[in-house]
């Protein structure tokens, strides 16, 4: 083989030697770009009508025999390409131009690679990372919130790194993974863990939304799939060290319902609310609420929400030299959240190595990343088995703390105790004689102070490793084929701590009140590691001249291992906090007859895995650049199922680039315009947590009186398999005007079939009411638009650029078939046939009787009654999830500056606000703070008042949908203004080839009808949530 | 180039031949479900984990709070309140009993079905002991289950040709059977205890199992429920013979740290780390009750009562109306954990007081009554005489009020005696303000439990069987 190229060489170079004898002589030059000056290199400059060529170098300087008449042919991705004739001089500079129209974007579509649009087939949006660098949000699938049309983004907490909840083109699965894939360079990764990984990293994330671009990932794509590729060298550019800085301040959203301070609230107490027991207000008169009022009016958002700092050092090295190339990074990146004890510290390192030998024939990648995390958190509403009712939640104060109590000790310090008895005013953490009160300390009215004591003096930590990395190599053995492998690793450690410190409120009644000792201490090991090996052959000829065939046939194989291990120990010796040396033995025994265990660890540990053997194939066949072939298949073998294993997916696509016909070439204004159509199959393996769905299993545990027992874990179906979406993708992608205004308009149809789902059984004739497996069929129609137009654009003359950009949803989807002869499972948040998944259905509230204050609903025919009856429930027709998505902003530019802006939104959704429910509670009044618009009960025949009479009690659990709201919002997602120093002023320094800084606000405003602290979450039912803050920040980069 | 075609699809395949092995994963953490059980020892596994699953908070939950017994409490937080407000419908309100039980009778019927290939070594007379103990306490089991869902299911307990409730004895992936009538429910219950009473070895009398008395004080209860009087009374008769009435201090003891068992005849025993938590019912941790007992009964329990002391717990307050439920006390360990006395002979004395009241033989109701609240006072309470049968059973039903409360009695009682007093659910006004409702119709069609929605779903049959009224 080597043998044989070298003969081929000696062969060429002889033929250039002999036309090279004539009048040749060596013209030399520097080629820079017109925009900023900057020398270009790697630009290719070629003798026309010649095989004789030669690239610019570091400098962009370029050396090339050559002829007088001759023309040299400069050409440079992103520029306008230009002929030079050869003249008399043997010097030839060029400044080359920008090519704004005829920049052709580069598309990541998975296996492929990258591919220029115009030959894509598939409906995939590209989110570049200009848009989400140095944004101080932890998390890249939160990043992409507004970026991509259909792509739906949700954050529950606003804890630094929390994950989103991503859906793609709509909820494609009831209770399956509804989340897209994750492949970070090549490596599928856990799709709810990003908070190690740097942002800044990364270079393109592209979002493959039809069955064109996911088909290749068989039964895991049915939900999307989003590529993340990270940054890597160009060939010969050099050196570049890069340090940048952040430096941001987060701050509590805007609070959007008000509660009592302390006068309304005592007075309230005394005149309103009925009842007798424990209303401190009660037995006071006006002048001692007065005083009362005066000293103490605690607004608890002052005490509980914090200007949380981030703070972000980086520092990266990029290299490209001929045959190598290298990115490198490291950073260092703090985050604390908007209340106390909520943060993330982060240190994270890359290494991307890119090789290729002199021939190209062999290409050599590696893609490293190492990453420690710790983060701390709150009693977070969605974290575990939380709800947000506990009182230690600190976004639950906001609302329930009580005004008349003061938040600071006679010092001037925090109180992270609480007060004397409830009956004089207090909070109950102290009986009279000034000992503490376990029970009444971790009572209601003690609420602030429970949620302060939890966050100063216990722990919830959680400290991450996580590897991701990649091996891969192609060769080229043979004229148009390539082979190559890769094997690929995504490894997460996480070690849990939990500690509730014996000296702290809910360490006084851990394990028990009775305990001698105090205290708990859990720590929690978890290691998922998910392996990928790959190896492929690939075929790409161009056929004829019109005809390119690129044809590749893969395998692959992936196993995932989940191991958790913990323990929890009772008794901690306030000494040695953090210690197994201070656990109290699980032997010991208390009580008076030395018969009570209250010190029994317990400990866990549980492992499952799963494995995906797969084989697939794609073809892409090109004819003259005018239409365009796309076809893929995947067998998919999966250890998740027994009786059906394996599923065959599959896609065909197909593109017309009508601007490239002859009959387009007068038509000026279009530059681009190119129709798309596929159609394929795609799959969804990830039904349920449990990875054994198909082997029946039996539990074993303990069961009556503690002893060994056995039940079924569950009833099976041996036959459930995947999910399959049927997707029909019509898309056009189009430029006018030199390409000024862009987009891609794509209307689309998913149908899943197969949808796991609970299928119904009788409790009394199987035991069990539901079994998991494949029932159901469920559609998701919608549109996607995606804009970008250049109002104006930088030349010679213009020193500004505007571009405004937008991108839309529309998501109808529909529940065609469920298992079941009602078409409807769930109670209030209904899944039915013929409506949109999770559609509310509830009685109606009607509002107050303006005679007599009593709460007054709609029956099922719109009448008015003043009887609350389940059996008025209708649906709403007001759905969960939103009907419409989507994000807009501009990116001006000029000279130096460059302002970004970024709205997103989402509408028509509804969600329970069951927060705002507690505090229109009368029911609760004698022990927590309520709304201010309590203050409005009905008092008075023919009031009118949406506030029911006080006397008619807590209405919650009878309330339908008075507390259904619209959580649709508009939120001006990023807003930055930066500013690059001129070259000019660089080349002054001779050190710096780049400075940028600039200040930056996320989630500035949002605007919405929801009344609490934050719309967005991911649960139905608001109670107490982490709220999203505002983040305002200011950086700046220095290349060197 | 055929060659490299060739080495790489051979190559290619020889992957996933290799792979296709790796795909046969089986759970680490569980059995399989067909080689689960292989002893004797695995039979009393599935017992363990079947009784285990027998959730009697329901009962005692919906019995208390539903009823005049419960008011709102001091620390509600909203909890409970659609029970409070009486809101029983098929989505919600029977607090998942019509599951709870059924899940049990398929635990028991998968470890009956799993014995069949288990034969015990019948040298090994431990063995043999073991095994025919496990069956026997699966047939008792299944029986106690099958009666509670027939108590609140059932359309009319007294008339054996009503629609009563499926009764299953057999394992299936997706049957949807329909009710059986009333008499055959009751039939295959008979049945079921006879075959417990035929396998209990010999000398069966651990009361945190089923016993051969557990069946009588069973039989007792379902002779009451279903009219049969001669036969409570039959029933009754054996048991009051071998049990005592606890005096006012065993009686004390009885529901504080489960230290005295004299009249225990079944309990359902709760241990640390295998708790159903009964206290957390009504109460958070610390006795911060948000449901409270009322104040009707409150008032009714009489200061030398020791039932008062009992009922009421210690951090109740007079003054300011504060009595949360004291029967299932946080204890010395304060950890509340507290056995559920399910079968206690003064229920026995009161069932027989009733049956006996019901066929109007008045002075030997009064007598059973004054037994028992005789041994609650400590002291004689006589002379009591009944003039009537309303009068009669108006007071036997007020006895099982105070002596039975928080034990999973009260709806029961109420709905059972309807034909006499012709009453539903009475609050007082005191314990009824805001939306909480005052009464309940005696004709009302709460007094059946509504199969819930998800078995109608998913049981066409059953589905057109739903109780009247829902």
């Amino acid at each position: 083989m080597k043998l044989k190229l070298t003969w081929l060489m000696t062969l060429f170079m002889a033929f250039v030697m002999q036309l090279s004898f004539a009048q040749e002589k060596t013209v030399t030059g520097t080629v820079t770009s017109a925009t900023d000056g900057l020398p270009l290199p790697g630009v290719s400059v070629i003798v026309k009508g010649t095989t004789r060529g030669v690239q610019t170098d570091f400098d962009g300087n370029y050396s090339i025999k050559a002829s007088t008449g001759e023309t040299l042919v400069f050409s440079f991705v992103g520029m306008k390409g230009s002929e030079k004739k050869i003249g008399q001089s043997s010097t030839l500079n060029l400044a080359m131009a920008e090519d704004l129209a005829e920049l052709e974007t580069v598309v990541i579509t998975g296996y492929a690679g990258a591919t220029n649009s115009s030959r894509v087939t598939s409906a995939v949006a590209t989110v570049s990372a200009e848009s989400i660098e140095s944004v101080p949000i932890n998390s890249v699938d939160q990043l992409l919130q507004g970026q991509a049309a259909g792509v739906n983004v949700s954050t529950g907490s606003g804890q630094p790194g929390q994950s989103a909840t991503i859906l793609i083109r709509g909820r494609g699965s009831l209770n399956g993974d509804v989340e897209p894939l994750f492949i970070v360079d090549g490596v599928p990764v856990d799709q709810d863990n990003f908070r190690s990984i740097n942002q800044n990293d990364i270079e393109t994330m592209s979002v493959l939304k039809d069955a064109a671009a996911t088909a290749v990932y068989g039964n895991r794509g049915a939900g999307g799939v989003i590529l993340i590729t990270t940054k890597t060298g160009k060939k010969g550019s050099g050196v570049q060290v890069k340090y940048r800085n952040l430096y941001g301040v987060a701050k509590q959203p805007k609070q959007r319902f008000s509660v009592m301070n302390a006068s309304q609230f005592l007075t309230f107490q005394r005149d309103l609310l009925p009842g007798d027991a424990g209303q401190f207000g009660d037995g006071l008169s006006d002048a001692a609420i007065a005083t009362i009022a005066a000293q103490t009016n605690t607004d608890w958002t002052d005490i509980f929400f914090r200007e949380g700092r981030t703070i972000s050092h980086e520092m990266s090295v990029t290299t490209g030299g001929e045959n190598a190339t290298s990115f490198s990074s490291v950073q260092y990146y703090k985050q604390e959240g908007i209340t106390l004890g909520s943060d993330l510290k982060r240190f994270s390192f890359r290494n991307n190595f890119n090789l290729n030998s002199s021939d190209n024939k062999f290409n050599f990648v590696t893609n490293f990343t190492l990453n420690y995390s710790i983060s701390d958190f709150v009693v977070d509403a969605v974290r575990g088995t939380n709800t947000g009712g506990q009182l230690d939640n600190p976004f639950i104060v906001p609302y329930i703390g009580l005004p008349y109590l003061s938040p600071y000790n006679a010092d001037g310090s925090i109180n992270i105790w609480g007060t004397g008895p409830t009956a004089g005013g207090g909070s109950g953490a102290y009986n009279a004689d000034g000992t503490i009160n376990p029970d009444t300390a971790n009572g209601f009215k003690n609420t602030p102070f429970i949620a302060l004591n939890t966050a100063a003096l216990n722990t919830d930590q959680e400290s991450e490793v996580k590897i991701i990395g990649r091996i891969a190599a192609d060769y080229n053995f043979a004229k148009n084929l390539v082979a190559g492998v890769s094997v690929g690793l995504d490894y997460t450690n996480i070690e849990s701590l939990n500690i509730t410190t014996p000296n702290s409120i809910r360490g006084l009644i851990t394990p028990n009140e009775g305990s001698l000792d105090k205290g708990s201490q859990s720590e929690g090991f978890y290691r998922d590691a998910r392996f990928i090996t790959n190896a492929f052959i690939r075929y790409d000829n161009d056929i004829t001249e019109k005809i390119n065939l690129n044809a590749a046939v893969f395998a692959e194989y992936n196993y995932q291992n989940t191991q958790n291990a913990g323990f929890t120990a009772l008794g901690i010796n306030p000494a040695l906090i953090g210690s197994s040396n201070g656990f109290t033995s699980g032997n010991t025994t208390e009580g008076d007859d030395s018969d009570i265990y209250n010190y029994i660890p317990s400990v866990f540990s549980f492992e499952s895995e799963l494995a995906l053997a797969s084989v697939f194939a794609t073809l892409d066949l090109d004819y003259d650049t005018r239409f365009g072939l796309s076809a893929s298949v995947r067998r998919d073998a999966t250890s998740r199922f027994v009786a059906n294993r394996e599923g065959t997916f599959w896609s065909v696509s197909g593109r017309w680039n009508i601007d490239n016909e002859s009959f387009m070439e007068g038509v000026d204004w279009i530059s681009i315009l190119k129709l798309r159509a596929s159609y394929g199959k795609v799959g969804n393996q990830a039904v349920g947590t449990n990875r054994y769905q198909a082997i029946q299993t039996v539990s074993s545990g303990s069961g009556y009186q503690l002893g060994n027992s056995y039940t079924l874990g569950g009833l099976v179906d041996p036959q459930i398999q995947w999910e399959t979406t049927n997707q029909l993708n019509l898309g056009l992608s189009f430029g006018f005007w030199q390409s000024r205004l862009t987009g891609e308009l794509d209307v689309y149809n998913f149908e899943t079939v197969d949808l796991f789902q609970q299928d119904l059984r009788s409790q009394a004739g199987t035991g069990v009411a539901t079994v998991n497996t494949n029932v159901g069929d469920m559609v998701n129609k919608g549109i996607d638009l995606q804009l970008s137009y250049d109002i104006l654009r930088k030349s010679d003359s213009n020193p500004w650029s505007i571009t405004l950009n937008a991108n839309a949803n529309y998501n109808k989807n529909e529940v065609t078939d469920i298992p079941g002869d009602a078409g409807f499972t769930g109670t209030t948040l209904r899944v039915a046939e013929g409506r949109s998944a999770f559609t509310w259905f509830l009685p109606r509230w009607a509002g107050v009787n303006p005679a007599n204050g009593e709460p007054l609903y709609y029956d099922v025919d719109g009448n008015i009654t003043n009887e609350y009856d389940p059996n008025n429930a209708v649906y709403l027709d007001k759905n969960f999830d939103p009907t419409y998505t989507g994000g807009f902003g501009a990116d001006i530019r000029y000279k130096g500056f460059s302002l970004n802006t970024l709205f997103a939104f989402q509408a028509d959704r509804w969600k329970q606000n069951s927060s705002l429910a507690l505090i229109e509670d009368a029911g609760l009044g004698a022990n927590l703070n309520l709304s201010t618009s309590m203050l409005n009960a009905w008092t008075t025949p023919g009031q009118i008042t949406d506030i029911p009479a006080l006397s008619y009690g807590g209405l919650r659990a009878v309330d339908g949908d008075r507390y259904l709201e619209d959580a649709s919002f508009l939120r001006l997602r990023n807003v930055s203004l930066s500013y690059n120093v001129s070259q000019d002023v660089l080349a002054k320094t001779n050190v710096f080839t780049g400075i940028r800084v600039f200040v930056q606000g996320t989630n500035l405003v949002t605007w919405t009808k929801f009344r609490g602290f934050d719309p967005e979450g991911t649960t139905t039912s608001t109670f107490f949530e982490y709220p999203v803050p505002r983040t305002f920040s200011l950086g700046f980069d220095l290349t060197f | 180039m055929k060659k490299y075609l060739i080495i790489t699809m051979s190559c290619v395949v020889l992957i996933l031949t290799a792979c296709t092995d790796q795909l046969d994963r089986n759970p680490i953490d569980s059995l399989i479900a067909s080689t689960a059980y292989q002893t004797t020892s695995d039979l009393e596994r599935g017992l363990n984990g079947a009784v285990g699953n027998y959730n009697f908070n329901p009962i005692i939950g919906f019995n208390s709070i539903f009823t005049d017994n419960c008011k709102l409490g001091n620390d509600s937080g909203g909890q409970e309140l659609n029970t409070l407000n009486q809101i029983l419908n098929a989505d919600t309100g029977d607090r998942g009993l019509w599951g709870s039980r059924y899940g049990v009778i398929n635990d028991i019927n998968r470890v009956l079905l799993a014995s069949e290939n288990i034969t015990p070594n019948p040298i090994d007379l431990e063995e043999v002991d073991t095994y025919n103990n496990v069956l026997a306490q699966l047939y008792a089991f299944r029986a106690l289950a099958h009666y509670e869902v027939l108590l609140y299911y059932g359309l009319n307990n007294r008339d054996a040709s009503s629609l009563g409730v499926p009764y299953i004895d057999y394992v299936s992936p997706d049957a949807t059977p329909a009710r059986n009538t009333t008499g055959d429910v009751l039939a295959a219950i008979q049945l079921d205890l006879d075959a417990a009473l035929s396998l209990f070895p010999d000398g069966t009398n651990d009361i945190s199992f089923a016993t051969p008395d557990f069946v009588t004080f069973l039989r007792a209860r379902i002779a009451l429920e279903t009219g049969n009087y001669p036969a409570a009374i039959t029933y009754a008769n054996d048991l009051i013979d071998s049990y005592p009435l606890a005096n006012t201090a065993q009686y004390f003891n009885m529901f504080n740290e489960d230290a005295d068992v004299t009249e225990v005849v079944f309990r359902y025993n709760n241990v640390q780390g295998f708790d159903y938590g009964i206290n957390f019912i009504w109460n958070f941790t610390g006795q911060g009750p948000f449901i409270e007992v009322s104040d009707e009964l409150a008032g009714l329990l009489d200061e030398s009562d020791i039932r008062r002391t009992v009922v009421l717990d210690a951090t109740s307050d007079d003054d300011a109306m504060i009595y949360p439920v004291g029967k299932y006390p946080p204890n010395a360990d304060t950890n509340a954990i507290n056995d559920f006395k399910a079968m206690r002979i003064s229920e026995i004395y009161l069932i027989r007081a009733e049956a006996y009241a019901r066929q109007s033989q008045f002075g030997q109701a009064a007598q059973d009554v004054l037994s028992v609240r005789n041994a609650r006072f400590g002291s004689d309470q006589g002379p009591l005489g009944y003039g009537s049968v309303l009068e009669a059973v108006q007071d036997v039903i007020a006895e099982r009020r105070l002596e039975l409360a928080f034990e999973g009695h009260r709806y029961t009682d109420i709905k059972r005696v309807r034909d006499i007093t012709g009453e539903g659910i009475n609050r007082e006004p005191s314990d009824c303000e805001g939306s909480v409702p005052c009464t309940l119709p005696d004709d009302s069609e709460k007094f059946i439990f509504p199969i819930p929605t998800s078995e109608l779903n998913a049981n066409q049959i059953i589905a057109a069987q739903q109780a009247p009224g829902y």
